[in-house]
């Protein structure tokens, strides 16, 4: 067999034996919508680290982290960092979101609006918004696809055949084991993932270098300025790199199928423990700044988005054939499991809060699960429509998922800690806030070295508070 | 008040603090003073949060 043909079967022996071991784990549960969606509120401490790593950890974070460390260096870290803040807030937050959801039985995160501030109204915007960001989300994700498959055959396939097939593979494998399926998938991935990392921070520089600590050496010979941040409001400097870890480590837990995960847990303590125990695998993640320094070094000259690509390239040029296959395996499953998660999660807003509570649609049990599967296809069709047909459109609308998950977190923060705060004000700070970034995203624009997102984060708070103290609150006790 | 004061610190060392520690020197197993500043930060974060269960006995 070929070097393509030997790495990409044992990319889809990866992706769809995952895929089966995933099925097999969910094979005698019956799926009612709370199982079907949040798990049955029963994931234990492990099984909730491994969904909730699963789903956050996609192929853009771990070929991203090293693209940014070979295109820019220091600031890569800002990854290291918003993950050590970001669970310092979810140990607070996630427990009190998951103790509402209890409560009052939710199923999504609009729900958690509608219920908080009393609003039909808020709750189907929300939803809109979530299942707007999703689609493109879950495109990026077969873009990701598309550039493994294209390493591990060699260049010599477009690949855009085997992305759509196994894409659609996966929509049929939401579509029967739901969140609990997803959980499953996660346990396979996270282990290629976290072995893929390994052998990319560590055996790759110690093959060419003799020691990752010997191959820093040589950057800061020959690359200097790569190991520290430029100063102040310079682009990518301190300024930038402060906002940035504080703007990622707000919206961290805000992705639309972040919600259902968090709902997922058994318990409050559940989620403590796992807010706990994340950064660990956060810190791990700093072997992918090696690996990106690492291809810097030995394959120089990658410019613009090919970056993302530096440390495959490697692994394709100098190692057999079978290790680029298991390499892009892991990087195949951190497409795909993050993209079934979020089928999921645009399939249940519209399924609960556009068709069930605006319309009045499928409000049973029964009829409520059957809608979302059939949403999980649906969705999945529609992204699957953007990705062929408008890949550039899919760059513009993922501003809004970047910029947009942020924009939640007030309204959720003011939930329990500001009982003033109202509908129409949270609403109008989400409106303002997207308002603000989206155009300073596009263009580019970092007034005074600020991350855009920042500021409009800012804006965003400052409409609620006003507007809060100029309308009534309809709230109940959250 | 306390457990606010522990939540803080790490947060605090990952952002605000970047500014006084963004130097290649002193480094620890090659990796500049940055790197493992903020390596070492992510790796202790779960003895802060630790602590402040402790401090809620949740555990």
């Amino acid at each position: 067999m070929s070097g393509a043909a030997v790495a990409l079967a044992i990319v889809a022996v990866v992706v769809f034996g995952t895929i089966a071991f995933a099925l097999n784990g969910v094979r005698r549960i019956k799926m009612d919508p709370s199982q079907y969606i949040v798990g049955g509120r029963s994931f234990g401490t492990l099984f909730l680290w491994v969904l909730l790593a699963g789903e956050i950890y996609t192929t853009f974070t771990f070929l991203g982290i090293a693209g940014l460390s070979y295109s820019q260096g220091a600031p890569a870290f800002y990854v290291m960092a918003y993950g050590g803040c970001a669970y310092v807030i979810g140990y607070f937050l996630a427990p009190a979101v998951w103790r509402v959801a209890k409560e009052k039985n939710l199923l999504t995160g609009p729900d958690f609006f509608e219920t908080r501030y009393n609003s039909r109204a808020l709750g189907v915007s929300v939803a809109l918004l979530q299942f707007v960001m999703v689609v493109p989300y879950v495109a990026l994700q077969l873009s990701g696809l598309q550039i493994l498959l294209r390493i591990a055959g060699y260049g010599a396939y477009d690949a855009t055949a085997a992305v759509s097939i196994a894409f659609l593979v996966l929509a049929l494998f939401v579509f029967t084991a739901g969140l609990r399926g997803t959980a499953w998938a996660s346990v396979v991935k996270d282990v290629f993932v976290l072995g893929a990392v390994i052998f990319a921070g560590v055996a790759i520089p110690i093959r060419f270098f003799g020691s990752p600590s010997a191959m820093l050496n040589r950057v800061l010979q020959v690359h200097p300025q790569m190991l520290v941040l430029p100063a102040g409001s310079a682009f990518h400097g301190t300024v930038w790199y402060v906002s940035t870890v504080l703007l990622s480590a707000i919206g961290f837990y805000m992705g639309p199928h972040s919600w259902s995960a968090v709902y997922s847990a058994r318990s409050g303590d559940t989620l403590r423990r796992n807010a706990m125990l994340l950064p660990l695998y956060q810190g791990f993640l700093a072997l992918m700044i090696f690996a990106g320094m690492s291809a810097v070094l030995i394959h120089p000259g990658l410019k613009g988005t090919a970056v993302d690509q530096s440390f495959l390239l490697v692994v394709q040029h100098y190692y057999p054939s079978w290790v680029l296959g298991l390499i892009a395996g892991a990087g195949a499953l951190a497409a795909l499991v993050p993209a079934s998660a979020l089928l999921l999660a645009g399939a249940s807003v519209i399924t609960k809060n556009v068709a069930g509570d605006a319309f009045g649609v499928a409000t049973d049990d029964a009829s409520r699960t059957l809608l979302t599967r059939v949403l999980v296809i649906v969705v999945a069709l529609l992204a699957l429509g953007v990705w062929l047909t408008a890949q550039k459109t899919v760059v513009e609308l993922l501003l809004l998922y970047y910029n947009g998950v942020t924009q939640f977190m007030p309204g959720t923060v003011a939930a329990f800690l500001w009982k003033r705060a109202t509908a129409w004000a949270v609403g109008a700070g989400i409106a303002v806030g997207l308002a603000v970034a989206i155009p300073l995203a596009a263009s580019n624009v970092t007034p005074w070295g600020i991350n855009a997102g920042f500021l409009a984060l800012i804006a965003n708070v400052a409409v609620m508070m006003t507007v809060s103290l100029g309308t009534r609150p309809r709230t109940v006790d959250a | 008040m306390l457990r606010v004061l522990l939540a803080a610190i790490p947060i605090v060392a990952l952002t605000f603090a970047v500014p006084l520690v963004n130097r290649v020197e002193p480094r620890a197993f090659g990796m500049p003073l940055l790197l493992w500043w903020t390596v070492a930060w992510v790796l202790v974060t779960p003895a802060f949060l630790w602590t402040i269960g402790r401090l809620e006995r949740r555990w």
